[in-house]
């Protein structure tokens, strides 16, 4: 890390022209929720797939849910966050994000998925 | 000559710096627009201060190694390249408060968090929300709120100069724009939706205590993720009682999403990660792991793997080794131990 070097570049231009030419990620979730964990044990290859339907108010909720082996979960949109329950998970989503979640009912995640 | 990075509570001159700076590159226009960056909805002016929104949320979601699982290990959490890559963020920041500061000495403050989580003497009620670093005044930061009512930061609507959030992560990690409005904060919700409480000091020192836990002498382990032994994953804190994790949560409001740095004190948390990083080397040797003998897995976290940050094209990019001597750029006023 050179000081001299990034006070030269510290200019807008340069982290933003950086940024906007970093591969896109891909955010869209379509339908459920899916988590596939793999494990080797004792010469087996072990593969679990677990699928979330989650809905909230009766409208469904697709988001991106990691499973870890020890089965807490996690999500993208809190990634300072371990939950010991999916439910929590989504408790913590509607606490955070109440705009996708107005009260009444329908919820505004999108629907493009 | 190394800049110092001086305690954000007990150095008024470096807290207004901060606050000034931050301000001026929230107004600052970075020459790109929201579609340059693949944000939804009308085409609108970046400013500088956002591009590190935008960096650190497209970092976490990105895989590393490339068709990787981002949840195991990404490029900015969760696994070896957590502190090395916060440190290169962060680097990048003061570099650029430097010049809108107009003071290359500029040095970014940090907040000392387990201060204010620790009681005064034993059994002392602890009120890290009454800390000096909330006070509603223009030299701090303004307490809690949806949005915070005052400080350095404060957001009103009809003055176009104030502090406001543009961009922000949605429930996905997605990159959204949003209504303006100012910051959110939520003090020590209770978990698992928060934390009602803040490391202390003791927490702090006990990630030093490798006599309690052997494993603290080694930056991180196998399997390198948020299972792992080791001081990296304790000070994540997907170990031992939370740490940074602890502080996110603490705070509440907008240092919960992807899209955290939308608040400033964000910079004064991870300042304080790094001191205690600084810390734990001074003792443990400028070590890190895994060296290049590691998997192709695990590209993106080794050693000499290039980290998710901007690099001058004619010289090499930033790795995690480039990072572990920074004495040459700056030091901290008071290490840890």
């Amino acid at each position: 890390m050179d000081p001299q070097k990034m006070a030269e570049s510290s200019d807008p231009a340069f982290l933003g022209e950086y940024l906007a030419n970093l591969p896109r990620q891909h955010h869209a979730h379509p339908g459920p929720a899916r988590s596939v964990r793999e494990d080797h044990f004792e010469g087996h290859h072990i593969v679990v797939t677990t699928t979330y339907e989650i809905t909230v108010d009766g409208r469904p909720l697709h988001i991106p849910i990691g499973l870890s082996n020890d089965g807490t979960a996690d999500s993208h949109g809190l990634p300072n966050y371990q939950f010991t329950s999916v439910m929590d998970l989504v408790r913590a989503l509607i606490t955070y994000f109440p705009d996708e979640f107005p009260p009444g009912g329908g919820h505004h995640h999108r629907a493009e998925g | 000559m190394a800049v110092v990075r001086r305690n954000v509570l007990t150095d008024p001159d470096s807290r207004k710096a901060y606050i000034r700076g931050v301000n001026l590159l929230k107004h600052e226009n970075s020459g790109l627009s929201t579609a340059a960056f693949g944000i939804p909805g009308p085409a609108a002016e970046v400013r500088t201060y956002d591009l590190f929104v935008i960096w650190h949320a497209i970092t976490m979601s990105t895989p590393v190694p490339p068709g990787g699982n981002p949840h195991t290990r990404n490029g900015a959490h969760r696994g070896p390249i957590f502190l090395p890559w916060h440190r290169i963020m962060l680097a990048w920041l003061e570099a650029h408060l430097q010049r809108v500061l107009a003071d290359p000495d500029f040095g970014l403050p940090y907040w000392d968090w387990a201060k204010d989580g620790t009681p005064s003497f034993p059994g002392a009620p602890v009120n890290p929300g009454a800390s000096a670093l909330w006070a509603n005044t223009p030299d701090a930061l303004g307490g809690e709120g949806n949005p915070v009512p005052g400080g350095g930061f404060r957001f009103d609507p009809n003055d176009s100069k104030s502090f406001r959030v543009r961009i922000a992560a949605d429930s996905s990690g997605r990159l959204r724009q949003v209504p303006d409005r100012g910051i959110n904060r939520r003090f020590g919700q209770a978990g698992p939706i928060g934390s009602p409480a803040l490391p202390t000091n003791a927490d702090v020192l006990n990630a030093f205590n490798t006599l309690f836990e052997p494993s603290l002498a080694t930056y991180d382990l196998s399997p390198y993720d948020r299972t792992s032994a080791g001081f990296r994953n304790r000070l994540e804190g997907f170990t031992g009682p939370g740490l940074h994790n602890q502080v996110h949560r603490w705070v509440g409001g907008d240092m919960a999403p992807a899209s955290s740095p939308n608040d400033p004190v964000f910079f004064l948390h991870h300042a304080n990660v790094d001191r205690i990083w600084e810390g734990w080397m001074l003792v443990n040797g400028r070590e890190y792991l895994p060296d290049m003998t590691a998997p192709a897995t695990l590209l993106g976290h080794r050693i000499d793997d290039p980290m998710v940050s901007p690099f001058d094209p004619s010289g090499p990019p930033a790795t995690p080794r480039s990072v572990l001597d920074v004495t040459g750029t700056y030091l901290y006023d008071v290490a840890v131990l």
